[in-house]
């Protein structure tokens, strides 16, 4: 049993007899109001989208999938393909990865948890944390050393950009909360 | 459907002050008495709910006020036939044995968790979503209330603006309204000013601002959780020697309603009805509100208005505070804007109450007429009328 403020992208919930895959997980809180959390799945069975809000507290049955380790082989349109260390390889549809397409790249090392069911690769998981090269961003601003401001920065590979500290530079490598999509700390 | 065939169960548990009882009574009374829908309100402290409505004998399970039907909700729930539309206010837990009954009926009840209020933009991206029972052949709909048209909208009876505008245009109305509260007439000059609001840290700056300041104010604080900062203010100063003479203060012993020193008149409230309380809010002139039902019943006023949220400890109610006061200036100019934010920023556990009120009360002309835009440019998102549509479409 999970609480939905626990699901990410790639769980897998029984609602109603009816498997969902979650896509994407949104976690809301304000005020008084209760905490929510807006969801993007996907039903197994049926292939079909679906959006859901549900309390942060509310609590659903998980079901376990096969999960192999993985790396990132390659993108053949419209698919990402991941292969295991017996060299078997698993075609991933976009809609399937969530963020983690954010993090992509030909040559990446990352272990990837592949989620299957009835055989199919459902989703992908990255490690928490993963550490990527910065492609491109604006210079450093002087003297502010505190990692509380924030500017963008474009990751090489995948292009993605996200907030880094200020003082990040081009070339630096840079950790990333993959739960959160937070730029953690410099890691080099 | 019509809506005078429709039922209605509006389930409301009672957990602190009476925000949640206060939007569930006043939504029942409308989808009753506006639309002719059979309401049932469910609550599970009557005690509570009498000070909203006085009429109400605690000692009854069941009994009909206003034309809503009201009922104490038990531990032990009993076996009711649901409603076709139900709405569980702010997320309470339905009764098992209640949620049994709805899963089995052949045509299921619509079935609504009628959110807390809130000016952010992620409210328009819920509004509506379904949350199917994770086991039980039913789904939950969020519904949000809201500020932008992509939301639920704000709770108003069909004929508040009208009654509004008809109140505040007549002197005589207003000459006894006073008269019923005890309260003097308005004088010329006189600031009148409603106050209400939660324990608050920038209280005693602002009663220091009125009582200094260059005009007479008169500020109602009905009966609540603010009055004893506002006793404590006049008691503190009497108690401790200060330059003042007992004899400019009137109130604590010869009249404990009443307190009045240099500028400030305070008159003590009793905790009034909620059409009242609307009346209160139509005649002042600033109107300080708290929570959610009564900051909404001051935009629908007309009148400025300084909003204290519901705080939390971990300082999350100040997004929610920011957005609405995003949206409730942008129209206005900057420096008007800079006026109200800051006002509210003080209010509300920032500093340097004096100088924002002051300032606030120096763009107190053009503001009121904002207010009055403002209220009108809301008035078209009604949040019953929406509940009803949304009863229509998924029924």
């Amino acid at each position: 049993m999970k609480i939905a403020q626990e699901l990410r992208a790639g769980n897998v919930v029984m609602v109603n007899s009816q498997p969902l895959v979650v896509q994407k997980a949104e976690y809301t809180r304000s005020g008084r109001n209760g905490s929510v959390v807006k969801f993007k799945f996907k039903n197994l069975l049926s292939d079909t989208p679906s959006e859901a809000v549900y309390r942060a507290d509310d609590k659903f049955d998980q079901i376990i999938l096969d999960k192999k380790d993985c790396t990132y082989s390659y993108y053949a349109d419209p698919m990402y393909v991941f292969m295991d260390e017996e060299y078997n390889q698993y075609e991933v549809e976009k809609e399937n990865l969530g963020d983690v397409v954010n993090y992509l790249s030909d040559g990446m090392e990352d272990k990837c948890e592949v989620t299957f069911y009835e055989g199919k690769a459902i989703s992908v998981e990255l490690p928490n944390t993963i550490v990527r090269e910065i492609e491109y961003t604006e210079p450093a601003v002087r003297g502010d050393t505190s990692g509380k401001v924030m500017k963008p920065a474009k990751l090489k590979g995948s292009g993605y950009e996200l907030p880094v500290a200020a003082f990040i530079e081009i070339g630096d490598k840079i950790e990333i909360d993959t739960r959160s999509n937070e730029f953690r700390k410099r890691a080099n | 459907m019509k809506d005078s065939d429709c039922t209605c169960d509006i389930f409301c548990t009672v957990v602190d002050n009476y925000g949640d009882i206060g939007v569930s009574w006043r939504l029942a009374r409308q989808l009753a008495n506006e639309f002719g829908v059979s309401v049932r309100l469910w609550v599970d402290d009557l005690q509570s709910f009498a000070r909203l409505c006085p009429q109400v004998d605690v000692m009854l399970d069941e009994q009909h006020q206003q034309g809503v039907e009201v009922r104490r909700w038990p531990a032990e729930f009993p076996p009711v036939e649901p409603a076709a539309l139900v709405i569980e206010a702010f997320a309470c837990r339905l009764p098992q044995r209640y949620l049994a009954a709805m899963a089995a009926r052949d045509k299921k009840p619509v079935w609504v968790n009628l959110e807390y209020l809130s000016a952010e933009d992620w409210v328009e991206g819920c509004h509506r979503l379904p949350s199917p029972h994770p086991t039980l052949p039913l789904t939950k709909y969020y519904f949000f209330p809201g500020f932008a048209p992509r939301t639920g909208g704000l709770l108003l009876e069909c004929d508040l603006l009208k009654r509004r505008d008809a109140f505040q245009a007549d002197a005589a109305a207003q000459a006894i309204f006073w008269q019923g509260l005890g309260v003097p007439e308005c004088q010329p000059g006189e600031l009148r000013v409603s106050l209400f609001s939660y324990e608050n840290e920038a209280m005693e700056g602002l009663l220091h601002t009125w009582e200094h300041g260059a005009r007479l104010v008169t500020c109602l604080v009905p009966e609540g959780r603010a009055l004893p900062q506002v006793r404590q203010y006049f008691e503190g100063i009497l108690s401790c020697g200060s330059d003042f003479s007992p004899t400019n203060i009137v109130g604590l012993k010869s009249d404990p309603r009443v307190y009045s020193r240099g500028n400030l008149c305070v008159h003590v409230l009793p905790f009034v009805e909620q059409d009242r309380y609307d009346e209160l809010l139509w005649a002042c002139d600033i109107n300080f509100v708290r929570g959610e039902d009564s900051c909404v019943r001051a935009q629908w006023a007309a009148r400025p208005f300084i909003w204290h949220i519901y705080p939390q400890h971990d300082g999350v109610h100040l997004a929610k505070l920011e957005a609405l006061c995003a949206r409730y200036t942008a129209d206005l100019p900057a420096e008007m804007a800079a006026a109200v934010r800051v006002m509210w920023g003080a209010w509300n556990g920032g500093t340097g109450i004096g100088a924002a009120w002051l300032n606030l009360l120096a763009q107190r002309g053009v503001l009121t007429r904002h207010c009055k835009d403002w209220a009108q440019q809301l008035s078209p998102n009604n949040l019953a009328l929406n509940l009803l549509d949304f009863l229509r479409r998924n029924a």
